[in-house]
């Protein structure tokens, strides 16, 4: 009777143990979430599907979703090229690239495949007619992007989005500043407004107004590349989109934001917006006037 | 049946303690890894400071975001590699409003690439505050010049003018600091590279680029006109021209970005410098490489030609008209 009973104590104490240490271990998780409301259901199951190295702190932080829109022309795979440099260093991201074609191109493709970034392709059309001088870009693309998020995202999810256009200039601090933004945050962005920096105006803590050489008057004087907006806030609001009709140029942010926020609520990083963190740098276009209207390379090389 | 009850038993012995010794070996790793990395930043610059979390009250446990947000605010490069030649990238640069956004995009780049040694050259009187906070912050491992190009010589005139083209003594004092540096004697392997501050580079380039013996060239996109300009290669693996429109009877047609010289070349030849003056448009890299190797001594990386993994991007001046004369955001604000 003693072994019997022995025998069955030893089978089951090691299972008692792993109860004891996952119970634990549950508790540990929850008490590290960060205050974005994470349940513990979601830590359990963002550590499970995430962090393969098994990283306790990486598992509780936000997802950054960049949002990049983006175009055939020679410059293309430079841009992204850059892009991807900075984005691999940054934990937790996840890239969504929506190209403005009908159909997804070989050459990102191929790209984003050895990127290094976990990344989404998409592809959406502008028509012609909605590419002329002084009507908004790529509006189709991240309303795009938007709606995948909508689709495959749930309240559950902790992210931040971020529209990344692929010409900009991104410091890596940028991106931790914008981690911790519980609805939508603000920063100063370089060369834009037709000066040096245009910034939000800060004062106790929130934005008072904004500091623009481009009509200050906007309900929100900011670039694409100046705010991010918590993932639950693009859920909140699923009829939040970006306009085409009836937007003036330059109001693409305005609209947007208005739809999801107020100026009164918004969180203003980069040491109270006076920090420049992230440049509205352009590529010039190449010369290309050597180039021989047929080609005449034996090769095709891609560029 | 005996046996089946007997396995079936093994296996519930066996399972839970498998289980017990994994979770056991990772969570004795992962405090272990936490402590570590926090030791190793606080041999970090005092300007870590000035970004240090705010927000603690909306954070639970202050202590463990502090490790992560030091952790990766700027990444380390890859750990130094005994076994790897050294790529000393010699970048000349100028003040301007685009620099910090250039030489940031240029560090992204490089926190990528192991034994990458920087040498930024400023075009300037003295070092100036912009670029050294920003090379410390980076935490690359990188050497810090500067040398003032004379004003006269900068600005265009005449085309009879003698000018020295952009860049070049920043670069002629690169290499001499490389060669008052490193001995002939020394076995230390490296590759110089010049590298201009808004061409894009991949990170496959400096891969190719490691195994140069004496000079490398591969194809560099956006130059000559050209979506790329590249060297002629022929089915021996050997240079014999150059494939490109403008002046492709250049000794080496070729872009800064498209070659790269081994250090012990560099040593052996102390009289090779570009030259000052008297260079005409699209000879300056000749002008050096002439000095250094001839024509069959090229090595063709790159698939044989057949890539493009440096582009030579141009950044556009960024509209500054609302500035006026005076200027009217604070200058105190760095850009």
């Amino acid at each position: 009777m003693k072994s019997v009973f022995f025998s069955r104590f030893f089978i089951l104490l090691p299972w008692v143990l792993i109860v004891i240490i996952m119970i634990d271990i549950d508790t540990k998780r929850t008490v590290r979430a960060p205050a974005a409301g994470r349940t513990g259901r979601a830590q359990q199951r963002g550590a499970r599907t995430g962090a393969p190295g098994g990283n306790q702190n990486q598992s509780a932080l936000p997802v950054i979703y960049a949002i990049t829109p983006t175009y055939t022309r020679p410059v293309q795979k430079a841009e992204l090229t850059r892009l991807a440099h900075a984005f691999r260093q940054v934990p937790r991201f996840h890239w969504i690239v929506v190209e403005d074609s009908t159909a997804r191109t070989e050459l990102v493709a191929r790209f984003l495949a050895r990127c290094g970034v976990p990344y989404t392709h998409l592809h959406v059309f502008t028509p012609r007619r909605f590419k002329r001088a002084g009507m908004p870009r790529a509006t189709e693309q991240r309303n795009v992007a938007l709606a995948w998020l909508r689709q495959h995202r749930t309240a559950r999810d902790a992210g931040v989005v971020f529209f990344a256009d692929d010409d900009n200039t991104y410091s890596l601090e940028l991106f931790e500043e914008m981690r911790s933004t519980r609805g939508v945050s603000v920063w100063p962005v370089g060369f834009v407004g037709g000066r040096a920096y245009e910034r939000p105006l800060v004062s106790g803590g929130k934005v008072v107004g904004w500091y623009t050489g481009w009509r200050p008057d906007r309900p929100f004087a900011t670039d694409m590349a100046g705010f991010a907006v918590n993932l639950r806030v693009i859920l909140g609001n699923p009829r939040a989109q970006f306009k085409r009709r009836g937007s003036q140029p330059g109001m693409q942010e305005s609209d947007f934001l208005k739809q999801i926020t107020k100026v009164t609520e918004l969180e203003p990083k980069a040491n109270n917006c006076t920090r420049v963190l992230v440049w509205h740098t352009r590529t010039e276009k190449p010369h290309l006037g050597n180039e021989p209207k047929h080609r005449k390379d034996n090769v095709v090389i891609e560029v | 049946m005996p046996k089946r009850r007997d396995i079936l038993a093994i296996v519930l012995i066996v399972l839970p303690w498998t289980l017990l010794i994994t979770v056991w070996h990772q969570s004795a790793i992962t405090p272990l890894l936490a402590t570590r990395k926090d030791d190793s930043r606080d041999s970090r610059s005092n300007s870590r400071n000035t970004f240090a979390l705010k927000e603690s009250c909306s954070m639970q446990n202050r202590d463990i975001v502090e490790v992560v947000r030091t952790e990766y605010v700027y990444s380390r490069p890859p750990p130094w590699s005994d076994v790897l030649p050294t790529i000393h990238v010699v970048t000349p640069t100028y003040s301007r409003p685009v620099q910090k956004a250039e030489l940031t995009r240029l560090a992204n780049t490089f926190l990528h690439v192991p034994n990458l040694h920087w040498i930024l050259v400023e075009d300037s009187q003295r070092r100036t505050a912009l670029v050294s906070r920003l090379l410390q912050d980076t935490g690359l491992n990188y050497t810090h010049l500067n040398v003032e190009t004379p004003r006269n010589y900068k600005v265009r005139g005449d085309t009879r003018d003698p000018r020295i083209p952009r860049g070049t003594m920043q670069r002629n004092l690169a290499l001499r600091w490389l060669r008052e540096t490193f001995s002939v004697n020394s076995s230390q392997p490296g590759i110089v590279y010049f590298a201009d501050d808004d061409n894009t580079y991949s990170l496959e380039l400096f891969e190719e680029m490691r195994s140069t013996r004496k000079v490398s060239v591969w194809p560099v996109a956006f130059v000559g006109g050209l979506r790329y300009e590249s060297p002629k290669v022929n089915t021996l693996g050997k240079v014999y021209g150059w494939k490109t429109v403008f002046d492709p009877h250049r000794p080496f047609a070729i872009d800064m970005a498209g070659f790269a010289v081994n250090l012990r070349l560099i040593l052996y030849k102390p009289q090779a410098y570009f030259k000052l003056r008297g260079v005409k448009g699209g000879y300056q890299e000749s002008s050096l490489l002439k000095e250094l190797v001839t024509l069959n001594d090229l090595e063709p990386k790159a698939a044989n030609c057949t890539k493009v993994l440096v582009w030579h991007t141009r950044t556009e001046k960024p509209v500054l008209v609302n500035e006026g004369k005076k200027g009217f955001t604070d200058s105190n604000v760095e850009i």
